[in-house]
């Protein structure tokens, strides 16, 4: 009864709840251009997810998995029945290919061609992780595909889970549930780490106890997405900014809804991998430009950003395209060979830049 | 449309929300409260007691009324300039004895006793006005000395005269006129204060003393820096408050005729609480003279009934302190709170649906093509906000910029330029009239005119006052375009009364009709508003019938034609009801049918925003500006249309490469000029197949007049 109150005081006041306050991009994260200058940019449309197998980088995009050709194009490897979600490796020459239709297929290494299923429901699979006997897996959402999940974060969902699978035996167990939009995976120790996009956190599952949750880090500037390890640290792609316009809209449920129905989704008040490039997409007051020229400081629903992350999962440095940039919507980034790549879905490139320059090494270490 | 869109409508339509925060930005609201306090003791007490308002019990409070009132614009009088006078109720005090004395004991003549005794008061004042204003003592604490001081002066007074004063009997009619008196039925007393308080309402807002009483009080360091003489204007305060007080005084001795040694005894505080009641800010600066009257009389109701209820003195005044508590404690919060309620509520949007948009794609008139991207830069990086543009006969471009120029690009190759004049303002929509003066639309300053000779002069800034209007719309606040009628008369758009230019998000954010058309006769030097309730009217274009003319409204996505004379003089008319974008200016084009540029284009979002007013008033309060949906003004277009609103032709630049953000064009020899308001630069396109000779003046004022000013 009294916290009814509160909030129907905290929405008629903007408070508590209903504040829309979002943390500035700060410390770690303070605003640079890193993915956009200094950078190799490779394009290939529609990049999703990136992976290495058996030493070499792999990237996904549509239905087909690439490799990165001598001369600095990508080359279509293989071509799978159905858009694959995404990719993860396995032990040191395994791949696990995620597909839309929420298949998992094991492609090389000790489960050469074995097929999974983590449930016969769960088809919004948005990240895999392997460990030497099992595979965890994020499903986002029980109800939308990966493809919608601004709708999933409008309808302001909680119902993603994270499933593990017995490569061995291939029994399947729901970790946890009433997730929000789970929508990357890592594992250290016995725990799983999972970035909860649409609460801008990352959290540690415990598999032996998934009711208890422990927060690793809270009040994220961005939606975070996929999570890759290497040798200290982790590299922490978030795919799109957090805005104060869209957590506006997300506390307005009516508004929520008739936009929902009467506005092609394209043109939604919702963050996106790529904004700006339709005049029907609303614009935001400091987005409008002034004697020709965008500022990179202007509101936007796309952006471009991927955080290095410590071993206990804090920001240390952050690779970031801005307002301006060229290159947003950072769905996937891993190290390899001392470069750092990025899969910027929202502008079909691949960057990649020296891991010595771009913060990898204040990982762990420090 | 849908159910419940209809009820939204019908309630934005019944509401008018806009006006609560016009109201809270006068500054007679600062009396709705006590007003509403003066009310409700009024029922309170009337219902209490049976009587209470009948003419006898009236009579009898009238006299006290007007001695009481005396006081609490003494006290107001000194509240106002910043400071306090405790010493009222001594003073009084002092008045009354001093005048039963000089009258009864020494046997000076009336009016004698009346100047000596308010000259008595007056110097008390400046006992006062001395040590608060120019030693810059506390006032709490030296008119709280005062009060000491006076009340022992009276008190010795008192112990020396009170028997002479008992025994004597005056005999004068005159003396006992101003206790028992009546001027036109009223009171002598009442008369008195009324007159006062009228003389000092006149004084304070009407006249530099006034002014700087109230500019002390508003701040003490800004009077100074201004060079009014502080510590003077402080000094005269407290000298009326003592001579108000002697005269109240006065009144009192001639009503009673006896000196008791309670007289005038906690008067200060009721006299206090009278001031704060009625909204006379302690802290200084605002205030007036119907605030004390209305405070004086929810007093005067308040002790009386107390009175009569048979509340004992210390019940009473028990009741007098709460209620100065809690009138100090409103007056605080109201101070602190008022601008911060009336920013959340003085934005206010409305109901506004637009019709479908149309396609900009496939046969469509308006789809998207690059006919744009050949568009030369003229005067890149050099010029900031060319919002209009206008050539003369002599090709030289005229354009405003963000600073307050008219700049001037010289003909042929156009690198040169010029600051034609300076006007200082925001430089709108221009035009040229017969004589070749350059006509200005400024914003923030009104309507101007450039003579050939360079020489700026105001036409026109102010209209006709709306009579149901609650802010003041008669000073022009967004002169925006303009256009001249054959006869001469000018007429141009407001685009809103509302805000200032810098606001006009705000305005959009509201899409009310905010803006009007008005028209200025250069014969008879009038201004007179025309068309009202426009919903930001931008671009104003004469048809070529020479009766009637073309305006845009931005926000309503529409351009409208309205008849100024002819058989449908008076009408408006819809032309192009659903524009896909914003459009601002309207300019002629060489075969008889005009250019429109379209500032920015409708996002399905903000559509549907637009019939949600909640959700907008909700995001003005909730997220910074810089966060807010906006029209998409990123991308524009120029499209040409007749006078049937059939659109001829579009000219697109996608992605702004070429010229980013359009806000006018002008068709000149063969030639398409592009201006926008925050572009830097000017933007030039060659036109295939258009009237090389053809100029806007020629169009206008015909051949020889264009050639015989060239």
């Amino acid at each position: 009864m009294i916290g009814g109150l509160g909030r129907i005081v905290d929405n008629l006041l903007g408070r508590g709840e209903a504040a829309v306050t979002v943390p500035p991009l700060d410390g770690a994260l303070r605003p640079n251009r890193l993915l956009d200058e200094g950078t190799t940019r490779t394009p290939l449309d529609g990049v999703d997810c990136l992976a290495v197998q058996g030493g070499t980088l792999l990237a996904a995009a549509g239905d087909g998995i690439f490799v990165h050709g001598a001369d600095g194009r990508w080359i279509r490897r293989s071509t799978w029945p159905s858009p694959i979600a995404c990719i993860a490796s396995i032990g040191a020459d395994g791949l696990a290919v995620a597909l839309a239709s929420g298949d998992i297929v094991v492609e090389g290494g000790r489960f050469d061609g074995r097929r999974y299923r983590a449930d016969g429901a769960s088809a919004c699979i948005t990240a895999v992780a392997a460990t030497g006997s099992h595979l965890f897996v994020a499903n986002g959402s029980a109800t939308n595909g990966p493809g919608d999940w601004q709708r999933d974060l409008l309808e302001r969902n909680a119902q993603g889970s994270l499933w593990r699978i017995d490569l061995d035996g291939g029994s399947v167990e729901r970790v946890a549930d009433r997730l929000a939009w789970p929508a990357g995976i890592a594992v250290q120790g016995g725990n799983v780490v999972v970035s909860e996009a649409w609460n801008h956190r990352l959290i540690a599952i415990d598999p032996a106890q998934p009711g208890k949750r422990q927060v690793l880090h809270a009040d994220l500037p961005a939606y975070p997405g996929r999570i890759a390890p290497d040798a200290d640290g982790y590299w922490l792609a978030l795919f799109a900014p957090r805005s104060q316009l869209v957590e506006f809209v997300l506390r307005e449920p009516a508004y929520r809804r008739r936009m929902m129905a009467e506005v092609p989704q394209p043109y939604w008040v919702a963050p996106n991998l790529r904004s700006g490039r339709s005049f029907y997409e609303s614009l935001q007051g400091g987005g409008v430009k002034h004697l020709g020229m965008l500022k990179p400081w202007a509101p936007t629903m796309s952006a471009g950003l991927c955080a290095r992350l410590d071993g206990a999962f804090q920001p240390r440095a952050s690779l970031q395209s801005r307002a301006d940039g060229s290159t947003h919507g950072i769905t996937s980034v891993v190290q390899h060979e001392g470069m750092v790549f990025a899969a910027a879905r929202g502008d079909g490139v691949i960057v990649s830049r020296p891991a010595a320059t771009s913060g990898a090494d204040q990982g762990a270490g420090r | 449309m849908a159910v419940s869109d209809r009820i939204v409508r019908w309630r934005y339509r019944l509401v008018p929300d806009h006006l609560l925060g016009e109201i809270l930005t006068k500054r007679w609201v600062d009396n709705a409260i006590p007003l509403l306090i003066l009310v409700a003791v009024a029922a309170v007490f009337g219902w209490l007691i049976p009587d209470f308002f009948s003419s006898a019990s009236i009579s009898s409070l009238m006299r006290q009324w007007g001695e009481f009132t005396l006081i609490a614009l003494a006290l107001m009088i000194v509240m106002v300039a910043g400071g306090i006078d405790l010493s009222v109720g001594s003073t009084f005090a002092l008045g009354n004895i001093v005048a039963l004395a000089l009258l009864n004991v020494a046997g000076w003549s009336v009016p004698a006793v009346i100047a000596a005794t308010l000259a008595c008061g007056a110097a008390v004042g400046l006992v006062n006005g001395v040590l608060v204003g120019y030693l810059r003592l506390r006032a709490f604490l030296t008119t709280l000395v005062t009060l000491i001081i006076v009340r022992a002066i009276v008190d010795m007074l008192l112990l020396k005269y009170s028997v002479a004063i008992a025994a004597a009997f005056v005999d004068s009619d005159l003396w006992y006129y101003f206790g028992e008196g009546d001027v036109l039925g009223v009171p002598f007393s009442v008369a008195a204060a009324l007159a006062v308080a009228l003389v000092a309402h006149l004084v304070l807002t009407r006249t530099r003393p006034g002014w700087q009483v109230l500019a002390v009080g508003g701040s003490r360091r800004s009077a100074h820096n201004v060079g009014i003489p502080v510590r003077r204007v402080i000094c005269l305060t407290y000298v009326v408050s003592g001579t108000l007080a002697a005269l109240a005084g006065v009144l009192f001795a001639s009503r009673l005729g006896g000196a008791g040694a309670d007289t005038g005894v906690g008067l200060e505080i009721a006299a206090l609480t009278a001031a704060v009641l009625g909204g006379n800010s302690l802290g200084g600066g605002r205030g007036s003279a119907a605030k004390a009257i209305i405070g004086s009389i929810v007093v005067m109701i308040m002790v009386n009934g107390l009175v009569r209820l048979g509340i004992t003195r210390g019940g009473s005044s028990l009741l007098l302190g709460m209620v100065l508590l809690a009138a100090v404690a409103i007056d605080v919060r109201w101070l602190k709170n008022r601008m911060k309620f009336l920013s959340k509520v003085y934005v206010s949007p409305t109901f506004a649906e637009l019709p479908p948009a149309p396609p900009i794609e496939g046969a469509s008139p308006y789809a998207v093509n690059d006919r744009l991207r050949p568009v030369e830069a003229i005067g890149l990086d050099r010029i900031d906000g060319p919002e209009d543009v206008i050539l003369d006969e002599d090709d030289h471009i005229y354009v405003g910029n963000r600073t307050g120029d008219i700049v001037r690009f010289l003909a042929p190759d156009y690198t040169r330029q010029e600051v034609y004049a300076h006007v200082g303002g925001r430089p709108l929509g221009m035009a040229f009239a017969k004589d070749g003066a350059l006509l200005v639309c400024i914003g923030g300053m009104g309507l101007y005119r450039i003579t050939r000779q360079r020489e700026i002069q105001k036409l026109t800034d102010e209209t006709n006052r709306s009579w149901f209007s609650i802010i003041d719309d008669s000073r022009l606040r967004l002169a925006d375009d303009l256009d001249i009628a054959p006869d001469g008369r000018i007429f141009f758009s407001e685009a809103t009364i509302r805000y200032e230019m810098h606001e006009w998000p705000v305005d959009c954010l509201e899409s009310r009709g905010n803006g009007r058309i008005i028209v200025f006769d250069p014969n008879t030097g009038k201004t007179q508003t025309v068309l009202k309730n426009l919903v930001f009217p931008n671009g104003i274009c004469m048809t070529h019938d020479g009766r009637s003319f073309l305006f845009a409204e931005t926000w309503a996505c529409r351009v409208s034609r309205y008849w100024f004379d002819g058989p449908k003089k008076g009408t408006v008319e819809p032309v192009i009801p659903d524009l896909p974008g914003y459009p601002d200016n309207i300019n002629r084009a060489s075969d008889g049918t005009y250019w429109l540029a379209l500032v920015g284009m409708r996002t399905p979002a903000m559509d549907l925003a637009l019939k949600m007013p909640g959700f907008r008033r909700r995001m003005a309060r909730r997220i910074a500006p810089d966060e807010w949906m906006y029209p998409n003004i990123n991308t524009g277009c120029v499209l040409r249309f007749d006078e049937s609103g059939r659109v001829i032709e579009t000219l697109w630049d996608l992605g702004g490469e070429s010229h980013p953000m359009i806000t006018s064009m002008r068709e000149h020899r063969g030639h398409l000029y592009i201006g926008g308001i925050l572009n830097n630069r000017v933007g030039r396109l060659k036109l295939d197949g258009a009237d090389e000779g053809w100029t806007g003046q020629k169009s206008y004022w015909g051949q020889d007049a264009a050639r015989g000013r060239a």
